[in-house]
């Protein structure tokens, strides 16, 4: 709260290198699926993934994003193929102690990492459709893959008491797989989980037969209408209000940072450092600082602040904290008007 | 960078699937779009080395080792351009753009130069649109632009703007033939007066006795008066060419399309199939899109069929001068207007937009500015000494720091192919089907009620024109991308003004009827 605030003091006086929220880590860019919307790691790039670091490199890289952020979000690729991940997120809570720790997978290799699971606070598990055999050719895994991980997602609903977390389906919407977003809802309010939308990306923009699809419109206006009458549905109205018709927002890239498996921070958000263009980059490495004050005050004098009035990309991972922070109002009245929005804050939306 | 495919016979005449005759946004659209319905379309482009039209690529210059590549002027692209950034991003084309963070306005009179932000005051505003100017009186730099002049007769502007709430000349085919934005501006006092033209000669690359008062009030539509988020914008990472036309020009040859250079068509000729003539070499086929400039589509219509009744928005001449300095000017905004004693009308830091011109920056400490000439035409008509001259002079007097600090000059006429935004009469103004059967146009100067301008215009156009010959062929069409509708209170503002203009109209009638 004290940093939102903070945040809000930033932003009146035009600063926009707002401090981050959460840090979000891939401790791998390896992956075992081969997800046909994926546009970033994946197992069809795993030639081409960065190595992991080793344990007490990955726990010093910890230890500096601590030293910034509370709440830590571990993904990947696939973050449980890394080889130490039930060490590190063990360390991370009891060492490091991260207030919240949340674990981004895809679920295949769930029953291996139990060790893991009584670390985290939240696990957000991938899941787009409850039809086996499209979702089969989704990920480009063979259908016994598939319902092996349905079944991982079942099971660990189910023990969410007796490892103390909180499990979020994250479904992304794409024309294959719209027709059964209400069956996943409903799978959802059955098994007690959260679930979270977000609609495909292509090259950084949402999918041109998502914008002009009609029944698209109508099924996110149709999950504002469930939300406001108490279901599940992760992320705030003014986030899935904005799915509606993709309209521009205010992006602060910086509220959610992102290090790679090396150590790197990415700045001032991913697509600028991707597309290496001058607007952003990998400015610092966590390994060779102390602080995050000490990683980001290089990065800053590196590409300086964040751009205003970007829409150079349309994420999930960016738009929620965006709009959360730049829109107190809009959130305060959501809290006061519907008491399933009272959940909402930033764990409440999946970072891909 | 010679792009195009030589031709591959030499015989005096070629069929084709389909020919596309202009290779800029317009024509790449709607050849980008068949290609991808199974069609091989043919595009002939007049130029003899670029691609593109007016979002070509073009020759680079050298500065101290460092080349840059010039192109026909910095192009937005902005939140609303919702047809051509979907269509990018299908084929993994959407590059990473520059965002304009903020545009300054500098404005000179005879008590001297003064400079305000106006851009985020806009887009950001906490007043609901069309309310959403207010917001500028919120800014103490802003009030400093003004005289008492303009704050006596600000009820007034604002009334007067709010008129284009209430009337869609594109939709209504409204095309208010004659009034001009003169008109609309002439009892406005000085410094908001210029703030609009400064704004409109931005849109409209023209003076206000130019701009006509439909295209203007669809021009406030679209870019700025319905929502506040409409005056969002980005700025391509590199030159045109670069950024999008040559990637673009690869996925139409990879679909299965074709592009020649040096084809300038003079005439067509209408038949059991269409050709086309380039000089002595003829090209046939079942369907023709015309997606040339305005100017270039009346000349070839022109020696075609002798049709010399039909309208064609004006196509505008400009020019661009591009300085570059071994310093770089205080932190301010990449990009504004100058308006008031000026000869240059906006400016665009390049070394804050472009990658190549960004690491030029960051390794010498040098700076470049592009700044737009937009007429008038005894202006434009000066020597190319003189006009350089009154733009450093002009720029000094806004950067001051830089002075002695110019290290190369470099002026470009651009020939007349900017559109001028209008709409004609429906029986004169050619719109995406003609009077000509399997005749079609595309580009941003076609009559069409999309209210959309320039590059998402030609884009859109080209999908319609696609369209239109995807029909004949019984294939599928291509749906287009939506705008964002106005913001709810604008929205309610403009169904009450419809409504009772809707009244007054059928009150008029039914008195003329009783006068009968």
């Amino acid at each position: 709260m004290l940093k939102y605030a903070s945040n809000l003091i930033k932003l009146a006086r035009n600063d926009r290198h707002l401090n981050p929220q959460v840090a979000i880590y891939y401790v791998t860019t390896q992956c075992n699926l081969n997800c046909a919307y994926c546009e970033d790691f994946g197992a069809r790039r795993n030639d081409h993934a960065e190595p992991p670091r080793r344990l007490d490199q990955a726990m010093q890289i910890l230890r500096v994003i601590r030293s910034g952020a509370d709440s830590l979000f571990i993904t990947g690729g696939e973050p449980l193929l890394h080889p130490d991940i039930d060490e590190l997120l063990r360390r991370a809570e009891h060492e490091l102690k991260f207030r919240e720790i949340t674990l981004i997978t895809n679920g295949f290799l769930l029953s291996k990492h139990e060790a893991a699971l009584s670390a985290v606070d939240r696990l957000i598990v991938s899941l787009d459709s409850l039809n086996a055999e499209n979702w089969s050719q989704t990920i480009g895994i063979p259908l016994a893959s598939t319902e092996s991980i349905y079944n991982n997602i079942c099971n660990y609903a189910m023990r969410q008491k007796e490892f103390g977390y909180q499990m979020m389906v994250n479904a992304v919407l794409s024309p294959e797989t719209l027709s059964g977003a209400e069956a996943l809802l409903e799978f959802c309010v059955e098994n007690h989980l959260l679930i979270s939308f977000s609609p495909q990306a292509v090259n950084n923009w949402v999918r041109y037969e998502l914008i002009i699809s009609s029944e698209y419109k109508v099924l996110i206006e149709k999950l504002i209408a469930y939300k406001k009458r108490g279901a599940p549905i992760a992320g705030s109205m003014a986030y899935l209000q904005t799915l509606i018709d993709f309209r521009p927002y205010d992006c602060y890239p910086t509220l959610a940072p992102r290090i790679m498996p090396n150590g790197d921070l990415t700045y001032p958000c991913r697509p600028f450092e991707k597309a290496n263009n001058g607007q952003g980059g990998r400015p610092v490495n966590l390994l060779d600082v102390k602080t995050w004050d000490e990683a980001w005050s290089k990065a800053r004098a590196a590409y300086g602040q964040p751009p205003r009035t970007c829409h150079s990309c349309f994420q999930q991972c960016y738009i929620e904290p965006s709009l959360m922070q730049s829109q107190p109002l809009t959130f305060l009245n959501e809290y006061l008007r519907y008491p399933s929005s009272r959940k909402g804050n930033l764990k409440t939306y999946a970072a891909g | 960078m010679p792009l195009g495919d030589s031709p591959r016979q030499k015989s005096n005449e070629r069929q084709c699937d389909v020919l596309i005759i202009g290779g800029g946004m317009a024509g790449l659209s709607a050849a980008l779009h068949l290609a991808e319905r199974g069609l091989k379309p043919l595009i002939l482009e007049a130029d003899p080395r670029f691609i593109g039209g007016r979002l070509a690529g073009g020759e680079e210059v050298e500065i101290k080792g460092w080349r840059f590549r010039l192109e026909h002027g910095v192009h937005g692209v902005w939140s609303q351009y919702r047809n051509f950034q979907s269509m990018l991003a299908r084929h993994h084309l959407r590059p990473v753009f520059t965002p304009s963070q903020e545009e300054l306005w500098i404005y000179r009179d005879r008590y001297g130069t003064r400079k305000a932000s106006v851009g985020s005051a806009i887009r950001y505003s906490i007043f609901p649109a069309p309310l959403h100017y207010i917001q500028l009186f919120l800014r103490s730099r802003f009030w400093w632009m003004l005289d008492l002049r303009d704050i006596s007769r600000m009820f007034h502007v604002w009334s007067l703007l709010i008129m284009s709430v209430g009337i869609d000349p594109f939709r209504e085919d409204q095309p208010m033939e004659g009034l001009t934005l003169n008109d609309f501006v002439k009892s406005w006092t000085p410094a908001i007066r210029a703030f609009f033209i400064g704004l409109a000669r931005n849109g409209f690359s023209t003076h206000a006795e130019e701009i006509p008062l439909s295209g203007f009030l669809a021009f406030l539509r679209f870019y700025t008066i319905l929502r506040r988020d409409a005056w969002t914008f980005s700025y391509l990472p590199e030159d045109g060419g670069t950024s999008v036309i040559e990637p673009l020009a690869d996925k139409v040859r990879e679909l299965g399309g074709e592009i020649l250079l040096e084809k300038r068509v003079s005439r067509l000729e209408d038949g059991p199939t269409w050709k086309a003539y380039c000089d002595e070499e003829a090209f046939s086929a079942k369907q023709i899109i015309l997606a040339v400039d305005a100017s270039a589509a009346s000349s070839i219509i022109k020696n075609s069929f002798g049709e010399n009744a039909l309208y064609f928005p004006r196509s505008l001449s400009n020019a661009v001068v591009r300085l570059w300095f071994d310093c770089t000017p205080k932190p301010g905004p990449e990009s504004g207007t100058f308006t008031g004693d000026f000869v240059m009308h906006n400016f665009f830091w390049l070394d804050r937009i472009y990658a190549s011109y960004r690491k030029w920056n960051k390794e010498t400490g040098g700076s470049a500015i592009e700044v737009h000439i937009y007429g008038p035409q005894e202006i434009l008509q000066n020597a190319d000494a003189a006009l350089l001259a009154q733009v450093i002079t002009g720029l000094y007097q806004a950067y001051p720091e830089l002075r002695g600090h110019l290290i190369h000059q470099h002026i470009q006429r651009n020939a007349a192919t900017h559109t001028l935004p209008n709409l004609g009469s429906k029986d004169r103004h050619l719109g995406i089907e003609t009077h000509w059967t399997n005749l079609f146009c595309a580009g941003d100067w076609v009559r069409d009620p999309i209210p959309s301008f320039f590059l998402e215009r030609a884009c859109a156009t080209g999908i319609k024109a696609a369209n239109a010959v995807l029909k004949t062929r019984g294939l599928d069409e291509w749906t287009l991308v939506g705008y964002l509708p106005p913001e709810p209170f604008v929205g309610w503002i403009e169904k009450l003004m419809v409504a009772g203009r809707k009244r007054r109209i059928a009150k008029r009638n039914a008195q003329k009827q009783s006068h009968q």
